[in-house]
């Protein structure tokens, strides 16, 4: 399901072509809005549960509805969500109102419409642009400037420590990231996100998938560089320096309360979606079977795509509750000694590679 | 620059190891859950060692606890509280009326229609069990323990539940020991209302 093929068909059906365009938009983004909620819900739970599992504590646990979340607390994420909706919205006295109030949907805007290149199945993709991933790599930086306005319209020291390090933060864990995806496009060809997936079709050394993790070291090198600097473009732990919480008591979002700051919070898990969706598709083969040809129909392709970024993300909260926060130079210092040379080595080495071996 | 590939060694590797520190703990999460689900779940009672005999003075006031079955409705107990947790209400039988006897052989001359314990208010003080005569409200654990299974951190989710009623006595039985007031003592109630 494309959005182009929607468009078609209600222009055929109404006389107004801007309608049917408004309507097919409004078919796509809706259930999308609706996915990324549902997804956030269920990533919180993921979340408490995991932390708390590996801090030896059993989470939120209830005995049913009422007391406490519910069985296991499965309500504890619903209960978060209502708290949020129900909290006084409050705005500082001192801030910038207008800034203040937009600040929200454009860190959720960059974050909502990257959902619109991500291939769920072989056919469920909003729009399979022949730039898909430049389009990602593009809309979701756009959350830098949101977070700049909240830090600076907050009035608040804080806020502003918190923006101006997530803004250097993210614009230079940029380069790293994009670096290593033009290492998927070196061997696939295509910017197209279905065309990358189809190229991962079948195997490699005779008994791999032909993912592109797998082609060779300098790819796989690639894909942890690509997640590393996407951890730190989520400003997830130990990168979260923009809302070091210790530090900075909530960095960018201090003066955020209610749903203004349920809309960061939703921005910050629709990111992590679309880094590690970004990752599946770029690295592990999207929606293809870990073994090529084995339950590869659309309903099993959207089974897989969804458990590999469930993985990728259940490997971010691991990394969040295992690391300690870095250092603002040591972010650096990381950024650009260690994973940008690491990204050069690896575009030249796949070059070299795909040169003498021919694939 | 040797130095700089061998700290990016020890980095990856340190990060590894850490890594699987913290998987370990998940998935062993059965085994070395530290948390108590508290109401339901409950550490076993330590042993208690105080250096000198418990049956001379008792130091273990986990909870008052009283045996109807055995009161003879004095209100004694009611009268020595400190603070006034203790509610009794008795009612008189009509003569003949056997209500049977204690287990000190007391017979009982009364009914006692209520007897509620307010937990939120009983500060310990263990001054109610020395007046009872027939030894039926005391506090549990120590030297009672026989008397009554140990029952301590009796939380509740709601306050109420704090206020034990201890008395049986039902609206029938009430109804059927009732002494009908004589007729002019009625009238009399009568007009002066």
């Amino acid at each position: 399901m494309t959005v182009d093929v929607l468009i078609d068909w209600l222009a055929n059906l109404v006389d107004f072509p801007e309608l049917a365009f408004i309507l097919a938009v409004l078919i796509c983004a809706i259930p999308a809005f609706l996915f990324i909620a549902v997804y956030a819900l269920v990533a919180i739970y993921g979340e408490l549960k995991i932390s708390s599992f590996m801090q030896d504590k059993v989470g939120p646990m209830g005995q049913g509805p009422g007391l406490h979340a519910g069985k296991w607390g499965l309500l504890q994420p619903v209960a978060d969500a209502l708290k949020l909706l129900l909290k006084e919205d409050i705005i500082p006295a001192s801030a910038d109102t207008k800034l203040f109030i937009l600040a929200p949907f454009i860190v959720f805007i960059g974050a909502f419409i990257s959902f619109a290149a991500l291939p769920f199945n072989q056919n469920l993709i909003i729009a399979d642009m022949n730039i898909g991933v430049f389009y990602i790599l593009a809309v979701s930086s756009l959350g830098v400037i949101g977070l700049i306005v909240a830090g600076w319209s907050s009035n608040n020291k804080w806020s502003l420590y918190g923006a101006m390090r997530s803004s250097a933060q993210i614009v230079s864990y940029e380069i790293p990231a994009a670096l290593s995806i033009v290492v998927v496009i070196m061997l696939t060809g295509t910017l197209s996100m279905q065309g990358i997936i189809q190229h991962q079709d079948g195997l490699v050394w005779g008994i791999l998938p032909n993912w592109i993790i797998f082609q060779n070291p300098f790819t796989f090198l690639a894909f942890f560089v690509f997640f590393i600097s996407g951890v730190s473009e989520c400003n997830r732990t130990p990168f979260d320096i923009p809302e070091a919480e210790s530090e900075l008591v909530a960095g960018t979002f201090t003066e955020y309360s209610g749903m203004r700051y349920a809309f960061f919070f939703l921005s910050e898990y629709a990111n992590m979606f679309i880094v590690s969706g970004v990752a599946a598709v770029g690295f592990l083969g999207g929606w293809h079977s870990p073994i090529p040809g084995f339950l590869e129909a659309p309903g099993w392709g959207l089974f897989w795509f969804l458990f590999k970024v469930g993985m990728l993300i259940f490997v971010m909260m691991w990394f969040r509750w295992t690391f300690p926060r870095l250092r603002v130079d040591q972010l650096m210092n990381i950024c650009w000694k260690v994973l940008l040379p690491m990204a050069l080595l690896n575009i030249f080495g796949v070059g070299i590679w795909t040169v003498l071996a021919g694939r | 620059m040797s130095k700089y590939f061998h700290d990016l060694w020890s980095a990856i590797f340190s990060s590894m190891v850490g890594m699987g520190i913290t998987l370990k703990h998940m998935f062993l999460i059965r085994k070395g859950n530290v948390t108590l689900q508290y109401p339901e779940e409950k550490w076993p009672r330590p042993e208690r060692k105080i250096g000198y005999d418990l049956k001379d003075y008792n130091v273990i006031r986990s909870r008052l606890h009283h045996n109807i079955d055995d009161c003879t409705g004095c209100n004694k107990c009611a009268r020595a509280c400190p603070v006034g947790c203790i509610k009794v209400e008795t009612m008189k039988v009509p003569k003949g009326t056997d209500l049977g006897t204690t287990s000190n052989d007391t017979i009982k001359r009364l009914l006692v229609t209520r007897f509620d314990i307010d937990m939120t208010e009983c500060m310990y003080c263990n001054l109610c069990t020395y007046p009872c005569p027939e030894e039926c409200i005391f506090m549990t654990g120590g030297p009672n323990s026989s008397k009554h299974p140990l029952d301590y951190e009796y939380s509740e989710y709601d306050r109420r539940n704090l206020v034990f009623n201890f008395a049986k006595v039902t609206q029938e039985e009430i109804d059927k020991y009732t002494i009908p007031p004589p007729e002019e003592q009625q009238k009399d109630e009568v007009e002066s209302s």
